[in-house]
């Protein structure tokens, strides 16, 4: 082995050491790794809870005598529940006691059978969103009776339903829920991606500008080895660091596919086994070119502290694709495989959403990272000779 | 042996080093004497080959130090000013950092670790981390790990600085059992007392340039003092006035 490399080894080897005894750091980069995870557990989970609550829907219905073939009908239905409504309608809605309350006037009874539109009230509160629903299901359930007493009349009347059926109207149902778990579900990607970066984080910075504050970079450098080892070692700790929550928050999101009620919301998602490797070939790469951004801008910086200000803004790198697509659709054109930070997050996305890109894809999304980590090691090389730098200014 | 001849080194409009030689012999103690800011620590980083001088040579026994700085390094044990220990490492695990760097086998390295803990008397705290130690504790560690590939050059900044009674003793008699293996001390301080308690050679410092070099006696001689805090009080008001 060429002894630069055993020297970045050397280097390597006890900044992991060090970074695995400091119990702060591991907290923060713990946090990191399993926050996403746990934000949509939580987010999916109460989505779900609501789609369910929903499915199996309570109907309160004041007079419930009046219209006993309504009644009947809805009972029928599948996860409906009739009960006797609350006095005052209007005043347990407006309470919140009741989602929605069906109000059957007393004259329903002497119209419906009059063959004169019977008058029902829905009561509800749309500004209440966590309850819509419960009321779209309501409202629906309504229309369909309706519906079927329309077509009966119609029959008994000689007169073809379909004849006042000018429109077949087809509903092909996104429902909000759906919408909303998949949108939380592309926060997968930028989950993954921000505990790449925050794996690397800390040594990254702790043992430059860490180093250099604590005043132990002076003695280190009087080792006899190239600059470039001690660079590269620190380099190789943080991308190690970066990789393992990389795999942390990885297993914790396909533990989380699986715990979830997806099935439930219509949602095809799962991280299995056959996943790690197209993800790991994903993002492994990222984790070389943040490790080596961190590394060149902690040595830049003039104390720990303003290291530690410069990563709260480079956080946004791994961020912004997965904002930018929720507001441009990128697609995947084949340029955005050529941009460091964008790269792995489209390979990323296109891994979880079932569709394996192709070869050139991950090499030239690698091919990327790597060219980039190799200037910034270079640039942090020559940084780490320029006696401003190593003595501080 | 380390070698300086007519360094100078600026820092922006500053002049920090103004053309300093001197020469520090193997089997000797040198003692580079100075007040505060007079250049003795940037004089020693060039020496120990992390900062390159304007102008003029360092040599490390026959290695040009500015040339080939890692040739020169693995000649040099070095203790910095400020130590720089790693809080979360014990203190053999600073030995082994440092050794492992220098490239000694790792059976070698073992032994030598024993054997600089039994020397300064380190058994006790060998394996605790360094983040509780106290400032005697912390030179020993520091001053292990510049000796820990058996270096023929040792050159100490400001080693005894805040240390108590007993520790400086310690320091004092490494220095002396270093010089007795034949190898080439350099030490700095800006303590009259500790240089001519302990060195074979003195080169008094100030302003960035060399005003004395000599014995202790030939300093007496050359000021005119029989005190050598007044010789060297003397020797640093002076300034720009002598040159030897």
């Amino acid at each position: 082995m060429p002894r630069t490399l055993r020297q970045a080894l050397i280097v390597c080897r006890k900044e992991l050491k060090d970074s695995l005894r400091d119990r702060r750091a591991l907290l923060s980069i713990v946090f990191s790794v399993v926050i996403g995870p746990v934000l949509i557990g939580f987010m999916m989970n109460r989505i779900a809870d609501r789609q369910r609550e929903a499915n199996t829907v309570v109907i309160p219905i004041v007079g419930l005598n009046r219209a006993p073939a309504l009644v009947n009908w809805l009972n029928q239905q599948s996860g409906v529940q009739v009960v006797s409504g609350p006095t005052e309608a209007e005043k347990a809605v407006r309470e919140q006691r009741e989602a929605v309350v069906v109000v059957v006037p007393e004259d329903f009874a002497e119209r419906f059978r009059a063959s004169r539109p019977a008058p029902l009230q829905v009561v509800a509160d749309s500004s209440r969103q966590d309850v819509q629903p419960s009321v779209q299901r309501v409202k629906a359930l309504l229309q369909q009776y309706a519906a079927e007493i329309s077509s009966l009349r119609l029959i008994v009347r000689g007169v073809s339903p379909t004849a006042v059926r000018p429109l077949d109207i087809d509903e092909i149902e996104v429902s909000t829920a759906q919408q909303r778990a998949a949108q939380i579900l592309t926060f997968i990607p930028m989950f993954i991606m921000v505990a790449g970066f925050v794996g690397g984080m800390q040594i990254a910075t702790d043992s430059t500008a860490g180093e250099r504050e604590r005043g132990s970079l002076e003695p280190l450098l009087v080792n006899p080895a190239p600059r470039i080892a001690f660079v590269a070692g620190k380099w190789m700790a943080a991308t190690l660091a970066a990789i393992v929550s990389v795999c942390l928050t990885t297993a914790l999101c396909a533990q989380l596919t699986r715990l979830l009620p997806l099935q439930d919301m219509g949602i095809r998602l799962s991280i299995g086994f056959e996943h790690v490797g197209p993800i790991l070939l994903a993002v492994a790469p990222m984790c070389l070119f943040t490790a080596a951004l961190q590394e060149t801008v902690a040595t830049l910086a003039r104390s720990f502290k303003e290291a530690q200000t410069y990563m709260g803004v480079l956080i946004l790198g791994p961020m912004l694709p997965g904002v930018m697509s929720a507001l441009y659709p990128l697609g995947n054109a084949a340029w955005t495989y050529a941009v460091p930070m964008l790269g792995p997050y489209v390979l990323l996305t296109d891994v979880l959403g079932g569709r394996l890109p192709g070869a050139t894809a991950f090499v030239t999304s690698a091919l990327t990272c790597l060219v980039a980590s190799a200037i910034l090691i270079r640039i942090t090389t020559s940084l780490f000779r320029s006696e401003q730098i190593v003595f501080g200014r | 042996m380390l070698k300086i001849t007519d360094a100078r080194k600026r820092f922006g409009s500053v002049t920090a080093v103004d053309g300093v030689s001197f020469i520090a012999r193997d089997g000797a103690i040198t003692g580079l004497l100075g007040p505060n800011g007079a250049g003795k620590t940037t004089t020693l980083r060039m020496l120990y080959a992390v900062m390159k001088p304007d102008s003029g040579q360092v040599q490390v026994d026959d290695v040009d130090a500015v040339a080939s700085p890692q040739a020169a390094q693995a000649r040099l044990g070095v203790l910095p000013d400020g130590f720089g220990l790693y809080p979360r490492l014990t203190a053999r695990e600073h030995l082994e950092y440092f050794g492992e760097l220098q490239g000694i086998e790792p059976a070698r390295l073992t032994t030598r670790s024993e054997q600089l803990l039994d020397l300064l008397d380190m058994r006790a705290i060998a394996d605790r981390r360094t983040s509780g130690f106290s400032h005697g504790e912390r030179t020993k560690v520091a001053l292990a790990r510049a000796l820990v590939h058996d270096p023929q050059n040792v050159l100490l900044d400001e080693p005894t600085n805040g240390l108590d009674v007993m520790s400086t003793r310690a320091v004092r008699a490494i220095v002396r059992r270093l010089r007795d293996e034949g190898r080439c001390v350099l030490f700095s301080s800006h303590v009259m007392q500790e240089v001519s308690a302990l060195c074979d050679s003195i080169v008094v410092i100030a302003s960035g340039r060399v005003v004395a070099h000599g014995t202790p006696d030939d300093l007496r001689q050359h000021t005119g003092f029989e005190n050598l805090e007044d010789a060297f009080v003397s020797l640093a008001g002076l300034e720009h006035g002598v040159h030897d």
